[in-house]
């Protein structure tokens, strides 16, 4: 009983500085920003033109969603990725003057788990 | 017993070891480790995706009231996916193939032909989680029985990517054999990058504790 109310008291602290930690990310999303700092950025400076931004479905879960990133980083033409489960996208850095091309790119988005519902490539999603 | 032990205390060691995640089918060629403690039973399953449709790996588990423990092959097939813009669901098959060792109706050191075959589904949001999951296992004189196990959670808060994420949930187990019984556990589900952990106590006052890393 004793280590019950330990267990439940620790929870419970969790949740209270998890809850304060968070509340600062929740306002960004309604603005529709993103915070740099809340997403994996594993991109460095990458020119808009070198990057593909990719809508996906069932982009849910954070611990799931790790597969995009051991997917796409496997690949010597992958500069890095950026996870938005926000936005149910990601974005792929490219390193300068590659490409992946659409058939690819859906395959790779098959093998992490989720389905590819819209590929816009270079400025054009800003 | 102490080789269950001692598998056991390695795997909790590699809980800590750099890299390691929590579906049954990963990515192709990903890793994953799980290892799930509860009132029942013990448990370790290191797989590898040579696909993104199945898994295959050894698994052990260690049934503590019993005694007995089963080493075998697992192998984990995606059966159906259904991607959704806010949500996801899947449906996989599982069995596994090996030996069981005990001591109940068998001869002390006798190694047994033993099997399971399991169904698993489930569906989530990113603030809603739902899974159910049952079980035949057949380990010839040494156990023959039913376990299936629901899942329900919320997720206090939602995370961003690479925030440490947070579910409350409750599991309901239900066992068929000699100790058929059906007991609730209340716990609460962490994960961060490629690590995860779940801790929580049953009604019947059994500890749960699980970790999955993937790699």
């Amino acid at each position: 009983m004793k280590i019950s109310i330990r267990v439940i008291f620790f929870m419970t602290l969790f949740f209270a500085f998890q809850s304060l930690a968070h509340g600062e990310h929740e306002h960004n999303h309604e603005g529709q920003v993103v915070e740099p700092s809340a997403v994996s950025n594993n991109m460095g400076n990458v020119a808009c033109e070198d990057t593909i931004n990719i809508k996906v479905t069932g982009l849910v879960c954070d611990f799931c969603a790790r597969s995009l990133e051991k997917v796409f980083l496997k690949r010597g033409d992958v500069g890095g990725v950026k996870v938005d489960l926000g936005k149910g996208s990601i974005v792929v850095a490219m390193k300068p003057g590659l490409t992946i091309d659409d058939a690819t790119l859906t395959k790779l988005i098959a093998d992490s788990g989720y389905n590819v519902s819209a590929i816009r490539r270079g400025c054009e999603h800003g | 017993m102490k080789l269950t032990v001692f598998t056991l205390c390695c795997v909790i060691l590699m809980g800590y070891a750099p890299q390691s995640l929590s579906r049954p089918v990963s990515y192709p060629g990903g890793w994953t480790v799980m290892q799930k403690n509860d009132k029942n039973a013990h448990s370790l399953h290191v797989h590898y995706s040579p696909t993104a449709k199945y898994s295959i790996g050894y698994r052990t588990e260690y049934w503590r009231e019993e005694d007995w423990q089963f080493h075998g092959v697992q192998i984990n097939y995606l059966v159906k996916r259904l991607n959704a813009p806010a949500s996801q669901a899947n449906f996989y098959l599982k069995g596994g193939l090996g030996t069981a060792y005990g001591d109940l109706g068998v001869p002390d050191g006798e190694l047994q032909p033993a099997a399971f075959a399991d169904i698993a589904l489930d569906w989530e949001t990113r603030r809603y989680f739902t899974s159910y999951e049952n079980r035949v296992y057949y380990a010839e004189d040494i156990a023959k029985f039913f376990r299936q196990k629901a899942r329900v959670g919320i997720a206090p808060y939602i995370g961003d990517y690479g925030d440490i994420h947070t579910w409350l949930m409750l599991q309901v187990d239900h066992i068929t054999g000699e100790r058929d019984n059906i007991s609730f556990t209340p716990f609460v589900r962490f994960f961060k990058n490629e690590y995860l952990a779940e801790v929580g106590i049953s009604d019947k006052g059994g500890i749960l504790f699980n970790l999955i890393i993937r790699f």
